[in-house]
């Protein structure tokens, strides 16, 4: 029963993987695929309904929504991957530090993620990326001050629950230097549990990128990005629905496939 | 002596998959009784074959319970069975009552008094974090006792304890088995214990049983290579 | 006895752990010594500091108070890594005693600093164990073959000394008799000087030249192994004989 279970699991990440990466592949060849300048306007097309040429229809200025959605997923996606990335190998590296060494060192670094924590992320990130003006660089540092501190506590807790293993210690009998240990028992023995945190996150960490450029501190016009494309077109939803219409989808399915992936992966890790 | 707990032929295990085969004894009221082995040796597949829990399918053969014959359950590790941050009073009148079981309080500290737990009444109104793992392995027996099981089925109960609880543990049971009557049946790996305290002893590896009969004869006359070994490598105390 | 017998000793070693306001003191003015070549013998129930003295005789953990002295030079303080060129430890979680990724000769290899390959291969002969398990992860190997294992990497490093924690409680009785047999054998043809540490007092009995018993953090009779045991003076060993179950 144990073993059908563990299969179906298995069928579930390989496919709901597979999604992820055809999303992923689709933002990489965003300019191969895209049958439009995202970016050149016509005035004799603008907020045409969806048709052979252009697919998604056009918005208020006459740029073609399909590849702006193609271009979109590559600005939301690659900033998301980046952010991701960023903030797991950053947060994961204190947090074995902290961990590791304890004291003072681990005392400071929890308790500014503790402050971290007990504000919602959108709220930091909304003040944060309001100081530092718009643009998508100040939209992900906003939200990869908080991102960081998640990591960092599950990367602590992991090392705590492995330094004092008979084998780490054997390590350090050994002669082996701290960093040696870190390097070779520990992080390869909490990777996948942190892997599949940062999994989980890209969903959520989409759904930021995607609000900020929606609240107009994240992409700046024109650049094509699901968020602030949803933000232009809800002026005049009524007339053109479609210019809202397909940047949301894009959002959600995207979210609910990179959730569902993570998901499933924690459920697989689960199983063993 | 009527014979209490019958077992033919018996085969169980997980799902299909067959961990203890063949096995065949009988047990008389009143007895005490050790199956003795090594980890992996099928053992406590055969204790959950017996009482039914923990998803041991039967295979083949039978297990014939003699007529109203409670079965009593102790568990390794007690922790697990209580709520930690209940008083036991509560979880003890709890179990009792959904048993239907008429009792007095005064009844339940008797028994706790036989186990030992001389100030009952204390024991009684503390939860089971604030204990020692000794004292919780005591709650645990002494709860099992109140429904008054005609067997008392004992999975490893002082292998997480210390040697000298350990001891303690193994006197009060004697002491039950004395008093009451209850037949015994105790899962070890430790023939220290079962020396000590059993009238029978089984001995099994690989999920078989490849000894079984009054404890004397096993200890003093092994037949089998491996119970040999098995006694030869238990450690003795010596004092030159 | 001659001071130059010592190899390693302790004296009046004081640990206090705070745990939530609360104090816990683990070893109480805890002194002991060490002879060259012999097995000395630490019994006591769980709690009762056996395992965090061994953790301070070898730096992973640092005293309150109190000194360590290895062949008369004391060694407080210093890093673990410089105890471990004296001396090695076993732990009692066998399997958990390697890295679940590693392959045991990755494993074993990296704790000696290079141990050339015929003496990993006389090693792995005196304790009994296969040379193709080397290609093995903890994981594959039995209890009983994982602790020969971590005996094994212990001997791949210079140390003269074996820290056994608990090294055979895990084991099944077979098994332990096998391990107890191997630390014995290096006892006699290596010459090395071992502290065992046990809960099992008739084990203790049957290896040890010496014997310490410990009790809430405080060591409460020493002596030779016939002595104490023959004729205990504390009553909490009178105690703890008087429980035994053989």
């Amino acid at each position: 029963m144990n073993h059908k279970r563990k299969k179906i699991n298995r069928i579930k990440v390989i496919l709901s993987a597979s999604v992820a990466v055809l999303l992923v592949l689709i933002a990489l060849f965003a300019s191969v695929i895209a049958p439009n300048d995202p970016y050149e306007t016509c005035a004799s097309a603008i907020r045409t309904a969806p048709s052979a040429e252009f697919l998604f229809g056009t918005d208020n200025l006459g740029r073609c929504v399909f590849s702006r959605v193609l271009y979109g997923a590559r600005t939301t996606i690659a900033a998301t991957f980046i952010l991701v990335a960023i903030s797991f190998i950053l947060g994961s590296f204190i947090g074995v530090l902290s961990g590791y060494y304890g004291g003072i060192l681990d005392e400071i670094t929890m308790r500014i993620a503790d402050i971290m924590l007990a504000f919602p992320q959108m709220v930091v990130a909304i003040a944060v990326a309001g100081i530092l003006g718009g643009g998508l660089t100040s939209a992900m540092i906003a939200l990869g001050i908080t991102m960081w501190t998640g990591f960092a506590r599950l990367a602590r807790s992991h090392t705590f629950a492995i330094k004092n293993c008979p084998y780490v210690q054997a390590a350090r009998l050994a002669g082996k230097s701290g960093s040696a240990i870190m390097m070779a028992h520990i992080l390869p023995n909490i990777i996948a549990p942190l892997l599949t945190n940062a999994l989980t996150q890209i969903g959520t960490t989409m759904i930021g990128i995607s609000g900020l450029s929606f609240l107009g501190l994240g992409v700046v016009p024109p650049t094509a990005e699901w968020g602030s494309m949803i933000n232009e077109s809800r002026a005049y939803i009524q007339i053109a629905p479609w210019a809202v219409l397909y940047p949301a989808i894009a959002t959600i399915v995207t979210i609910i496939v990179f959730n569902y992936l993570g998901d499933c992966v924690m459920e697989y890790r689960d199983e063993d | 002596m009527d014979t209490i707990l019958k077992i033919n032929n018996l085969s169980a295990g997980y799902g299909e998959e067959c961990v203890i085969s063949d096995i065949s004894f009988d047990v008389e009221a009143g007895k005490k009784v050790c199956i003795v082995g090594e980890s992996g040796s099928g053992k406590t597949t055969l204790l959950k074959a017996i009482h039914g829990f923990g998803g041991v399918t039967k295979i083949s053969g039978s297990i014939e319970i003699g007529k109203d014959v409670l079965l009593g359950v102790v568990p390794q590790n007690p922790g697990g069975s209580f709520n930690p941050i209940r008083t036991y009073k509560a979880q003890i009148c709890e179990a009792l009552k959904s048993n239907n079981i008429d009792f007095k309080i005064e009844e339940v500290e008797k028994t706790l008094q036989i186990l030992g737990l001389s100030d009952a009444r204390r024991a009684l109104s503390s939860r089971p974090y604030e204990l020692s793992g000794g004292m919780n392995q005591r709650m645990a027996i002494a709860t099992t006792m109140l429904l008054e099981p005609g067997i008392l089925l004992c999975d490893e109960v002082t292998s997480a304890l210390d040697v000298k609880t350990a001891g303690m543990v193994v006197e009060q049971l004697l002491e039950i088995n004395r008093l009451r009557n209850t037949t015994i049946l105790m899962v070890t790996h430790h023939l220290g214990i079962a020396s000590k305290m059993a009238d029978f002893i089984g001995i099994m590896k690989s999920g078989r049983m490849l000894e079984y009969g009054p404890a004397k004869e096993i200890l003093n006359n092994p037949q089998n290579e491996y119970t040999r070994n098995l006694l030869k490598a238990v450690p003795k105390l010596k004092v030159s | 006895m001659p001071d130059s017998d010592i190899v390693l000793a302790g004296k009046n070693l004081n640990k206090c752990y705070v745990d939530k306001g609360k104090k816990l003191q683990a070893l109480k003015d805890v002194s002991f010594f060490l002879k060259k070549g012999e097995i000395l013998g630490i019994v006591g129930e769980s709690g009762s500091g056996k395992s965090t003295l061994l953790r301070h005789i070898s730096c992973l953990e640092k005293p309150d108070s109190g000194t360590l002295l290895y062949k008369g030079t004391e060694y407080t303080g210093k890093p673990p890594a410089f105890a471990g060129t004296f001396l090695q430890m076993i732990f009692q979680d066998a399997q958990m005693s390697f890295d679940p990724r590693m392959k045991m000769k990755k494993a074993v290899v990296e704790a000696s600093n290079g141990c050339s390959r015929e003496k990993l291969s006389h090693i792995l002969e005196a304790v009994g164990l296969d040379e193709g398990l080397l290609e093995k992860k903890a994981g594959n190997m039995s209890g009983g073959q994982c602790q020969r294992m971590s005996i094994a990497r212990a001997l791949c490093s210079d140390a003269r000394i074996l820290l056994c924690d608990e090294v055979t409680s895990a084991l099944d009785v077979t098994t332990q008799a096998q391990v107890v047999a191997l630390i014995r054998q290096l006892q006699e043809n290596e010459g090395l000087s071992i502290i065992f540490v046990s809960h099992d007092l008739a084990l203790v009995s049957m290896l040890c030249d010496r014997i310490m018993v410990m009790k809430n953090g405080e060591c409460v009779e020493e002596g030779e192994t016939s002595k104490v045991l023959g004729n205990p003076q504390h009553e909490y060993t009178k105690e703890l004989l008087d429980n035994l179950i053989e």
